[in-house]
């Protein structure tokens, strides 16, 4: 059965004797009673395995096991792709002594800004530790973290994702929140054994539940999937949102940690004769350069209901944060907001 | 020519198109990216009728699906899509010049366009459109390019053989 899907069109014309005879090329040979399955019918079989498998990797993930091995199997693959990138690298390890000087003293420059302000935040922390402690709840403002290095694969370029270096192996889950040292970047969609794949929040399927840093008004930020911009869709017309804004996420969902900055609004559309307004804002994290992530572990664990592997995460989280108007004001607003 | 040998040459040219498929590009040309794995299979399954063109483009496809987080299927589809269609217009395509034969080539890499258009269409990945026909374009100009350098490197390599005991 095997020998005949993989058994070519026109198998071996007996190569010693008929050699001096034929002076065709072998290669553009046709025999007169081709042996194997025809063309036409292995080419049938092929697409219907192929739409098989797209139908059953879209609905359900039973084929998720198969992926994963698939990936671990593809790693050299992707490392060679990677190696322009530690090429490069490893010229600029040869760069002149007077630009290495010059950024020493500027990061030591930084250094000196950001340990001040560290000062400032160490008080306030234990000011905000006393004031919990009055409330009686428990968040801490410490998160586990960890390194990640952004592997140079160009992935689908209609797709916001990224490759990471970390996976199972280092605790990476699904659903982790990723960030770099402007805000936040997007989230892991999958996980492999040393690898895992993000999704960023610029890619049209993702939505992250933020709130407006100067009021504290609640709403969901899409991606635009222009790879640069964010929207802010479901905003009432009287919102009092401003450009320059800076948008945090709310932790709304438990996906995400609250209170990193994820975008500034950068202009606000009235679509004419509509009650509600779009802002559109611009991401803090450069989500295009730089070649390291933080992972971020939420201090509550997922519910339940996350851990079960049915709904992909995305969806999900844009389900769920849709689903949680703060104000019925605003319920009102999402309800009568039209399907697009 | 010995089996072998071009089979080798088969494996190596397709692990060399799928890291070329994945290299990082500048922003600027990422969109224009030409399509390698396409190109490749359709060098093959154009020059030697002796090889399982057909299932090592189907696996090869399903390795590009999971290294872009495609729906399983996908590239698999597109990539035996474009062996079968070079394996029909085979008579023709050999007897033709090459830049006859690169002009009847660009509907084929456009029926693949289209096919990975329309799956990423239903399973809800619209993209711009424009920017999808790009590598059309670029696949198209590099093809005359490409095919020569194949046949370059197979002939090379089966010359070597066949003088060699």
């Amino acid at each position: 059965m095997l020998w005949w899907i993989w058994a070519p069109q026109a198998p071996g014309v007996s190569r010693g004797s008929d050699r001096f005879l034929n002076t065709i090329a072998e290669a553009s040979r046709k025999p007169l009673f081709p042996r194997g399955p025809a063309l036409g019918l292995k080419f049938l079989l092929f697409a219907a395995l192929s739409i098989a498998l797209m139908v059953a990797d879209t609905h359900g993930e039973r084929l998720q096991p198969l992926r994963q091995w698939a990936s671990w199997a593809l790693q050299p693959v992707l490392w060679a792709a990677d190696l322009p990138r530690e090429v490069a690298e490893l010229a600029q390890h040869f760069r002149s002594r007077e630009s290495l000087i010059a950024e020493n003293e500027k990061l030591k420059r930084q250094q000196l800004e950001l340990q001040g302000r560290l000062l400032r935040m160490e008080s306030l922390e234990a000011e905000n530790e006393r004031i919990r402690a009055l409330l009686a709840s428990a968040t801490t403002l410490d998160r586990r973290v960890l390194i990640a290095e952004i592997l140079a694969i160009d992935q689908d370029p209609y797709r916001h994702q990224i490759v990471l270096n970390k996976g199972s192996r280092d605790g990476v889950y699904k659903g982790q929140a990723l960030v770099d040292a402007g805000g936040i970047l997007g989230q892991v969609i999958q996980v492999n054994p040393s690898t895992s794949v993000a999704l960023l929040i610029t890619d049209p399927d993702h939505g992250i539940p933020v709130e407006v840093n100067r009021t504290g008004l609640q709403t969901v930020a899409l991606g635009r999937g222009d790879g640069q911009a964010l929207s802010l869709p479901y905003l009432p017309g009287n919102a009092d949102v401003k450009v320059g804004d800076l948008l945090v996420s709310s932790g709304l969902g438990g996906r995400f940690p609250a209170g990193y900055p994820v975008a500034t609004v950068h202009e606000l559309r009235h679509p004419a004769g509509e009650s509600f307004m779009e802002a559109i804002a611009y991401p803090t994290a450069r989500l295009d350069q730089g070649r390291q992530a933080l992972l971020v572990w939420n201090e509550r664990p997922p519910p339940a209901a996350e851990l079960a592997p049915q709904p992909p995460p995305v969806a999900q989280a844009k389900a769920k944060a849709k689903a949680k108007p703060r104000s019925p004001a605003r319920a009102k607003e999402t309800s009568r907001e039209p399907r697009r | 020519m010995s089996r072998g040998g071009s089979f080798f040459m088969l494996v190596v040219s397709l692990a060399a198109a799928l890291v070329l498929q994945l290299v990082e590009l500048p922003d600027a040309v990422a969109a224009l990216r030409p399509l390698w794995l396409a190109m490749t299979l359709g060098y093959w399954a154009l020059s030697s009728t002796s090889q399982p063109i057909l299932p090592l483009a189907w696996l090869t496809g399903l390795c590009c699906d999971v290294l872009y987080d495609a729906p399983l299927g996908q590239h698999a589809l597109g990539l035996v899509t474009v062996v079968y269609a070079v394996r029909k217009l085979r008579g023709t395509l050999i007897v033709f010049p090459l830049w006859q034969a690169t002009l009847l080539l660009a509907p084929v890499w456009a029926l693949y366009v289209f096919l990975m258009f329309w799956i990423d269409g239903l399973s809800d990945h619209p993209a711009d459109l424009a920017a999808r026909w790009l590598p059309l374009l670029t696949t198209t100009l590099l093809w005359p390019l490409a095919a020569t350098l194949l046949s370059g490197l197979s002939a090379r390599r089966s010359h070597r053989r066949a003088v060699l005991p």
